[in-house]
């Protein structure tokens, strides 16, 4: 029973793992941004967030006494993050809104800025102000303020909603899209800083107050900020970090654009290493639970017909609803810390379709095997073990391989959790060094050199098959 | 001895396959269950075999309603060699006699080895032993089936028409290895092929229709037979 030991114990161990935790230790005053806005929040050579917002998420911390710990996520999920408390306080250039004032609480702005539309210096399309382009691709980052204001006060204006600023100036650079609309400060930055190829154009489209999000039930602390923030305007703090970033001749291009070749390297392999063991301990779950799942839905009569039913609903529904949306609502919904609820779902995900590939091996061996073994005098429990399972697994080896190679492939979803697995150490390479093409085609083929393999392994797996004629015809 | 007594069988969508059948299967020797097809012989040996239990009568072994003997005891008296053979694909010859003599008699590893290997080597197909079932003959694979249902020591072994995929050749060379094996057990032949059972057997019973025609030696059997 050596193999059930180690699915009992992996199964404890994740479920101690799993548990809703609280998600911050209290000593610890645990910040959000994307990583993906530069200068605001950026990885430096040495591949570490730096930026305007992280050190002023620093200083904050440092100043109410706490630890600082900052968390790098998608930009799209960053208010669900907060309200779903993975963090205490957003400072990632968020502005100030009445919607977002609905949900959550705003401390002082602690810098003003405001949007500005950008294009292609070459300017092929000709056009000189927002109100020139309609009909024409202008791209904003998703969820941000930038992408309501167009939509509502100019909807003739084909908005095109992207994940990171550095995908947006890759597509400029590409003349794909038209312009973007960005932070004034951020654009002037990618300019002169990165030296791209753009222009600002126009007035500035409005005006916006940046200030730091917490949830409507940490007054304590939005007080605690805004007490700091108004500490560092008075003593100068403020005014230092912003002279770092944008003070004249004070941010060197050598701050961003490029990173060290081995500081890539341990990032790229340190994602990879995360997405595997991810991949890993889900594939592990989906499978322990595959194989009681898999034999419940081949008794679709007797008395364990209600199980039945209830696995087949279960098993139809994960299957028939996005991966993305179940992980999402283990993450949010359900409070999951990201690294449980990244396995918790690929996990399930994978029991889902391992059930039905086990289902069917099981299917597919010949009853007269279960009787011939039952003339011998064995019980149900040893004909499954012995004769029907060792039959069933052989037949279901190169589909649970597909399972898998799927399964890997799927963590690259995990990155919207924040979890820093290969796409999302990809991301923050290429928002620094501005090369999406190279780091997703290396990213690609990392997955590749672990899938690859598997696939191989199928096929021979399923010619040794077919050769010792386990399934009946 | 097993005792049929006035069993009959129907199946759920009306068919009348066994209908009053009493016979004796002798304690030793080898018996024929002879007929046509749809005759009603293979659903007697389910009965027997307690896969199927009778509508109607009692089977009994040495004395006991076959039906409330515990299975793990009747399954050890009777064994059952099918027509498909049922051989596990994924054991080699030994595992596959070594399985049962482990998993229901509760020897070891080792004393399961060593008492196939002899069954394997008495009945001269030692050679067969790490071969996979996919790896052997018709013929051979007829007789390692055969040699797992003996491995248990079963004071019966029921076969279910074990020459249909033998060419006659290997018929003839089978018929005579099973006579020998007389020793070892008591033979119940299920089988359409009557010159099979005319070679093996001593008495049978003929049926038709679920019902028995004709009994008595296979001379005796076979010559009312051809009368008709």
């Amino acid at each position: 029973m050596h193999y059930a030991r180690i699915i009992i114990t992996l199964t404890l161990a994740f479920l101690t793992l799993a548990g809703p935790w609280p998600a911050t230790a209290e000593e610890e005053f645990v910040t959000a941004l994307t990583g993906k806005f530069p200068p605001f929040s950026y990885y430096d050579k040495q591949g570490n967030l730096a930026g305007f917002d992280v050190d002023v998420s620093r200083e904050i911390a440092q100043r109410i006494n706490q630890k600082s710990q900052i968390i790098a996520t998608e930009w799209d999920g960053i208010l669900a993050g907060l309200l779903a408390e993975k963090y205490d306080a957003i400072i990632g250039s968020m502005a100030i809104t009445p919607v977002r004032q609905e949900s959550v609480d705003f401390s002082t702005p602690y810098y003003h800025s405001g949007a500005q539309l950008f294009i292609h210096r070459d300017n092929p399309n000709k056009v000189y102000s927002i109100s020139e382009c309609n009909g024409l691709r202008i791209a904003v980052v998703l969820g941000e303020t930038y992408q309501h204001f167009l939509e509502e006060k100019f909807p003739d204006v084909e908005v095109v909603t992207l994940k990171s600023g550095a995908e947006i100036f890759a597509m400029l650079e590409q003349k794909r899209i038209t312009g973007f609309v960005t932070d004034r400060l951020v654009g002037a930055w990618q300019v002169k800083e990165a030296g791209r190829p753009f222009v600002s154009v126009g007035d500035m489209l409005y005006k916006e107050r940046i200030g730091i999000p917490v949830r409507k039930d940490r007054p304590e602390l939005l007080g605690q900020i805004n007490k700091a923030l108004a500490a560092m305007e008075d003593d100068g703090t403020m005014q230092r970090i912003h002279q770092r970033y944008f003070g004249l001749g004070k941010t060197s291009s050598s701050k961003l654009g490029t990173m060290e070749p081995s500081v890539i390297a341990t990032k790229l392999l340190k994602g990879f290493a995360v997405s595997l063991g991810i991949a890993f301990a889900a594939i592990l779950l989906g499978f322990a639970l595959a194989v009681p799942c898999g034999l419940l839905l081949t008794f679709r009569h007797g008395s364990l017909k209600p199980i039945h039913f209830l696995i087949r609903a279960f098993v139809d529904f994960i299957r028939g609803t996005p991966v993305l949306i179940q992980l999402l609502f283990v993450w949010l919904g359900l409070g999951f810390a990201p690294f449980p609820a990244a396995i918790l779902t690929l996990g399930i995900c994978a029991m889902a379709y391992m059930a039905e590939v086990v289902r069917a091996g099981l299917m597919s061996v010949d009853p007269g095997q279960d009787l011939g073994a039952k003339a011998l005098g064995l019980s149900p429990v040893d004909r499954f073990r012995f004769v029907v399972w060792p039959q069933a697994f052989r037949i279901a080896i190169p589909p649970l391989m597909n399972c898998v190679v799927s399964l890997i492939k799927d963590t690259a979803l995990v990155s919207i959790i924040s979890i820093p697995e290969l796409i999302r150490e990809a991301q923050s390479i290429i928002s620094v060094t501005f090369e999406p093409g190279l780091y997703y085609l290396i990213a690609g083929l990392m997955f590749f050199a672990v899938t690859f393999p598997l696939m191989k392994l199928s096929d021979r797996v399923e010619r040794s098959i077919k050769a010792k004629g386990f399934a009946h015809d | 001895m097993i005792e049929v007594q006035n069993v009959a069988y129907t199946y759920a969508d009306g068919t009348k396959a066994v209908n009053d059948v009493s016979m004796t299967f002798p304690e030793q020797g080898i018996f024929a269950v002879m007929g046509l097809s749809g005759s009603g012989k293979t659903t007697l040996l389910n009965c027997i075999a307690r896969f199927l239990s009778p509508k109607q009568g009692e089977i009994i072994l040495d004395g006991q309603d076959i039906q409330e003997m515990k299975e793990i005891d009747f399954r050890q008296q009777v064994g059952v060699v099918f027509q498909h053979l049922n051989l596990f694909p994924h054991m080699n010859v030994l595992e596959n006699m070594m399985l049962a003599l482990e998993r229901v008699q509760g020897k070891t590893k080792a004393a399961a080895k060593a008492e196939s290997l002899e069954m394997l080597e008495r009945l001269n197909i030692a050679e067969l032993a790490q071969s996979y079932p996919a790896q052997v003959s018709g013929g051979q694979a007829q007789r390692v089936a055969i040699a797992r249902g003996l491995a248990l020591k079963p004071k019966f072994m029921l076969l279910d028409e074990p020459t249909s995929a033998l060419d006659a050749a290997t018929t003839s060379d089978f018929a005579r290895w099973l006579r020998e094996l007389q020793a070892f057990t008591s033979f119940i032949i299920v089988t359409h092929d009557l010159p099979f059972a005319e070679q093996t057997a001593e008495q049978g019973v003929f049926m038709e229709s679920g019902q028995v025609q004709e009994r008595g030696t296979l001379a005796e059997v076979l010559k009312n037979i051809d009368r008709c």
